[in-house]
């Protein structure tokens, strides 16, 4: 049975694809009678199905070896384009990890969504990017990577989308698909380079081939910026990652999945992608840089963040940076694990502001308190996320902050200080926002505030016992590092930086003293002004020039032809006097000018 | 066989004009729709017996007609022409099927767009310069009377435009002939690159820039494009259709036919600067795109941008790349197709295509959302989002040219980001958004409008997931052709690739 089930690995993705199928016939109103709600419920169903068949085959696959599957897709010459499945322990976690999540969420969007029209629509997208992501874990494949990564991309325009009818949502989602599409494109370049240089798209052969290929340094430089500036874009980092802000104004339920494994893609493909990568150290250096800007950017922003959903998502982005961090340095098995830790412990805090967000109808930090006493399993479950996210011990995502500033101590002493200041800063911003939602005196919006319903409270707190788990698992796993490799001197300066943050309880600034600072922050470094004049502007206006040269100078010159042939034509039917003297005079003078010229040439 | 392609939509005319005069304009589209459906089904009969294997012309036919002019009724189809053909049976039935019963003068119409999608199946299955010329010049004829018929209101003035350019094209196309049939050892117009392999290279030069304008009109490429979005935007939906959908894929496939198959070598020569041209093309395209306040207006431009790729794969000459120039014609087809449907249908429920005015389309209980769902589904295959029929075409064309024309590629790249802002730009002004309740008061939805939508819509999702039914029937010929073009040095990449960057 087991066996079965690892053969037939690739259904995975296809039952939530299905889940998307079925769910069609109910947005455009095909099927009116039921009402929208079948679609989710197939939808659960079916991602169901994908969680427990990705949980067996794990089962079935452990202390096995990798297993290796090609789906044949296209052949065109000497081009082949055939699906490979990677199936081993690491990608099929990332499958169980995606569909549970996923599961969780689609629960928890049941009272969520209850009362919206576009359940059908948020079911099905919600699927299909399940079905993406878990494609993208078991492929093998850059050119399916980047197939994946780009349908992502039409997913996000349209979940972030999805309540289309304010303005906000609107300009939102346009700015989520264009800036994930400017990081695509380049990756798309860097897939187009690679197939005439490697001849080949599989991870595993680019591998070999980048062991022994001579590229031009700037080759190899150009290649490895066009290739990292995908995940730049999917992880939402520093110049890319205005979208994740503005992706907050879609639907929450997407937001938990958005904010811990949508995200965490783009660092999957950039740990596959390694061995490429490394064949130009300024890409590397690139990357890290990246990292270091995102990590401290993202993590300084989300303390100027009134918006409760924009506190937690710019602290997304710092996390991201830290596994930027961790990959440019070589440590791509820290980085999956720093993801790992994050996701849960991100949708943990995701699902715990929504819980507070859906029965006190704001989003505003500034008009939240005093909830610790009416919320308290939401409370408990904010806190957990907390411990899973920030580097205290024994959370989750300590041993791999640990673990990575264990491994940098010897080489990049400086890059341990980044990651201190970011886990302070991140642990103040997220002790703010619980101080200012959960202490403190009740506001006339948290007067009433009930505990939320069970398909909101069941999925949190299993996800919580997960999370509170995990250090347990990873321990049983053998990914904690043993007690003899900790560097105590790491140890001590992650746990004081974040000991120093937890003084955000009391503290809890809803603006930040400097108001020029504040404003700075707030409004994330002006990158949006920025944008409107680096990008948009000259867009526009090359456009328009170009529309401008189209109208008045291409087929102004077509219409000036058309016009001079009339007029003139008007003109001449004047000279048809009726004089044969004239017609002969016409004629002659023709003759002479043609002979004249037959003579000159 | 391929005889019946031709004459049936012939007949088919020639039916409806001798049909009594007091039948209602629903019998009449029945009986078009008839001879549209039996010709599709042929069509689908000849795909079932095309040999993938055999490279060369298939189902021959060969009737000697004026031979002292070598003007024979000489017919083929192969790898190049059968997708194309396929395209014009589809879009034909789609173009009769999608139009209303209320227009005006129904037996007319019906009758001239059975007479076009004739003339195009003669002209994509000719084997004989002067016959494809014939073909070529005949269905201008249906088309200026469709166009100036029924349309906008500047309808006269983009009528006279199209035929005068197109006039021009056949011109230029006809001095090309008679070039190639004159100037071989043997006066004829038979259609045998081992004649014109052999000219003089000026002499091929001359014949191939020739044959570049007068296909260039019509594919269109910049700066001969100028008759395109005002035939497009001011042609009624169903004949944007026909003369998006096919009618410009006959100056592609005429330029691969003639230009590519005829003068190979001359080919390779002028590469460079077909690539260019295209590159140039395709940017130029979207921006014009981008600045466009009319819907239809800017999917016209898309069309400029998409033609650009085919010119670059064409130039590029890989077997990937030819291969994703046939793709791209047929995806082109489609999604147009799909895109100008969608549009007629908001035109007619919205009575308006502008974007300032449009709003809020994919409300589900009072806007549009079976359009706007289609409108999302077209614009974004027209993006190049993976899964969709544009982006496999997109992609081989770019993967097939990339080694070869590093740089046109990469732009073409860009382009494909720029055709992404203007398509959420649509999407953004039409499909989300507010919808007015004041005046959201919208006819219902006929199916005579959706399964149109449908049908194009599966097609392109269907060889999206699936373009390997799409490749196979071009893969020999393509394949043929290329092996007689001088090599491009596409192993050579790498040592290509550095010297291009360590010469800036």
């Amino acid at each position: 049975m087991l066996e079965f089930l690892l053969r037939t690995v690739w259904l995975i993705p296809c039952y939530p694809l299905l889940g998307v199928v079925l769910a069609l016939p109910w947005f455009p109103g095909i099927i009116r009678r039921t009402g929208p709600r079948p679609a989710g419920y197939i939808s659960l169903l079916l991602t169901g199905l994908a969680f427990a068949h990705s949980l067996l085959a794990l089962q079935g696959l452990w202390g096995q070896p990798t297993r290796a599957m090609l789906l044949p897709w296209l052949h065109v010459g000497s081009l082949a384009l055939d699906f490979p499945l990677e199936i081993s322990v690491v990608t099929l976690s990332a499958c169980a990890l995606v569909t549970g999540l996923n599961l969780a969420a689609q629960v928890y969007a049941i009272t969520y969504m209850e009362m919206d029209w576009g359940w059908a629509r948020l079911y099905a997208l919600m699927a299909l990017f399940e079905s993406g992501m878990c494609a993208l874990v078991l492929s093998d494949s850059l050119f399916f990577t980047y197939f994946i990564l780009e349908i992502l991309t039409l997913g996000t325009y349209l979940l972030v989308g999805f309540w289309f009818n304010q303005p906000l949502v609107v300009t939102g989602a346009r700015d989520a698909f264009l800036t994930k599409r400017i990081g695509d494109l380049f990756l798309m370049m860097g897939v187009l380079a690679i197939w005439p240089l490697a001849g080949t798209f599989d991870f595993s052969e680019l591998a070999i081939w980048a062991k022994t290929a001579q590229l031009d340094p700037t080759l190899a430089t150009l290649l490895g910026l066009a290739l990292i500036a995908g995940p730049i874009g999917k992880c939402a980092q520093f110049p890319l990652h205005l979208w994740l802000d503005e992706a907050m104004e879609g639907p929450l339920p997407s937001t938990i999945l958005r904010s811990s494994v949508v995200v965490a893609t783009g660092i999957w493909v950039l740990v596959k992608l390694y061995p490429v990568l490394a064949l130009s150290p300024v890409v590397l250096t690139v990357m890290v840089t990246i990292g270091v800007i995102s990590a401290i950017g993202g993590s300084l922003i989300a303390l100027a963040q009134i918006d409760a959903k924009r506190a937690l998502s710019f602290l997304v982005t710092a996390y991201m940076g830290l596994a930027f961090i961790a990959v440019g340095t070589g440590h791509g098995e820290t980085a999956l694990l720093l993801v790992l830790t994050h996701a849960v412990a991100m949708a943990l805090l995701v699902m715990s502001l929504g819980s507070i967000i859906w029965n006190n109808v704001t989003q505003d930090l500034s008009q939240f308190g005093g909830l610790w006493a009416r919320r308290p399993i939401t409370g408990l479950a904010f806190l957990g996320g907390m411990v899973g996210l920030i580097a205290l011990p024994p959370g989750g995502s300590f041993w791999a902050i640990l673990a990575l500033g264990d491994r940098l101590w010897a080489t990049y002493p400086g890059l341990v200080g980044v990651l201190a200041l970011v886990n302070l800063l991140a642990t103040f911003g997220l002790a703010r926002v619980f101080g200012l939602i959960f202490t403190g005196k009740s506001q006339p919006m948290t007067e009433r505030s009930p505990e939320s319903p069970w398909p909101i409270i069941l999925p949190m707190v299993v996800l919580l016992g997960f999370v509170l788990h995990l250090p347990l698992l990873l321990y049983s796993w053998q990914l904690l590092p043993s007690w003899a490799s900790i560097n105590p001197a790491v140890a001590t300066v992650l746990t004081v930086s974040s000991l120093i943050g937890l003084s955000g309880f009391w503290l809890k600034p809803i603006v930040i003293p400097w108001q020029p600072l504040h404003e700075l922050l707030a409004n994330d470094f002006y990158t949006t002004k920025i944008y409107r004049f680096v990008i948009v502007l000259p867009v526009v206006l090359a456009a328009n020039l170009t529309a401008f040269l189209d109208r008045y100078f291409v087929d102004g010159l077509v219409n000036m032809i058309s016009y001079v042939s009339v007029r003139s034509g008007q003109i001449l039917r004047y000279s048809t006097n009726g004089q044969t003297q004239f017609y002969m005079l016409t004629v002659v003078v023709g003759v002479a000018f043609l002979m004249g010229m037959m003579m000159v040439l | 066989m391929l005889s019946i392609l031709i004459w049936l939509p012939i007949l088919g005319a020639l039916v409806l004009c001798l049909l009594p005069k007091k039948l209602g304009a629903a019998y009449l589209r029945r009986v078009a729709l008839a001879f549209g459906s039996l010709t599709a089904v042929w069509t689908v009969w000849l795909l079932t017996q095309f040999s993938l294997s055999t490279v060369g012309m298939q189902f021959t036919e060969f009737v000697p007609w004026i031979k002292i002019i070598d003007l024979n009724y000489s017919l083929g189809v192969d790898g190049l022409s059968l997708p194309l053909l396929a395209l014009n049976a589809l879009l034909t039935l789609i173009a009769l099927y999608s139009t209303a019963y209320s227009g005006e003068r129904p037996r007319l119409y019906y009758a001239l767009i059975l007479l076009v999608s004739g003339g195009m199946a003669g002209a994509f299955t000719a084997q004989n310069l002067l016959l494809f010329f014939l073909f070529y010049e005949v269905e201008l004829i249906p088309l200026y009377l469709l166009l100036v018929n029924w349309g906008g209101s500047k309808r006269d003035y983009a009528a006279m435009k199209f035929i005068i350019y197109t006039a021009v094209s056949g011109i230029l196309l006809l001095a090309a002939f008679l070039g190639i049939a004159l100037l071989g050892p043997v006066p004829s117009f038979a259609f045998d690159p081992a004649v014109t392999r052999g000219l003089p290279p000026l002499t091929q030069v001359i014949l191939l820039g020739l044959l570049l304008l007068g296909f260039g009109i019509k594919i269109p490429l910049v700066p001969l494009h100028t008759w395109l979005p005002e035939a497009y935007v001011e042609a009624s939906p169903p004949v944007a259709i026909l003369l998006g959908g096919v009618l410009a894929k006959l100056g592609a496939y005429g330029l691969l036919r003639f230009g590519l198959e005829l003068f190979p070598a001359t080919w390779h020569l002028v590469s460079p600067i077909l690539a260019g041209i295209g590159a140039v093309s395709a940017v130029y395209g979207a921006l014009v795109a981008i600045a466009q306040k009319d819907i239809k207006r800017m999917v016209a431009y898309s069309s400029v941008g998409h033609m650009g790729y085919f010119l670059l794969a064409a130039a590029a000459a890989t077997p990937v790349s030819l291969l994703g120039a046939v793709l791209q014609m047929v995806s082109h087809g489609l999604i147009l197709a799909i895109l100008f449907h969608l549009i007629g249908v908001v035109e007619t429920k919205v009575g308006t295509r502008n974007l300032d005015a449009l709003n809020g389309l994919m409300n589900p209980i009072r806007g549009l959302p079976f359009t706007s769902a289609f409108l999302v589904l077209g614009g974004m295959a027209s993006a190049g989002i993976p899964g969709l029929v544009g982006f496999i075409a997109e992609y081989l064309v770019l993967q097939g040219s990339f080694a070869v024309f590093p740089i046109p590629t990469l732009l073409c790249v860009v382009c494909s980001g720029l055709t992404a802002v203007y398509f959420v730009v649509l999407l953004n002004r039409t499909c989300f958004g507010k919808l007015d309740n004041e005046t959201a008061y919208y006819p219902v939805m006929q199916w005579s409008e959706r399964v149109p939508a449908l049908i194009l819509a599966t097609l392109v999702l269907f060889l999206g997931i699936q373009p390997g039914w799409l490749t196979r029937w071009s893969e020999s010929t393509t394949n043929a052709i290329i092996a007689t073009v001088p090599t491009t040095d596409t192993t050579l990449s790498l040592s290509k690739l550095n010297r291009l960057i360590s010469t800036r």
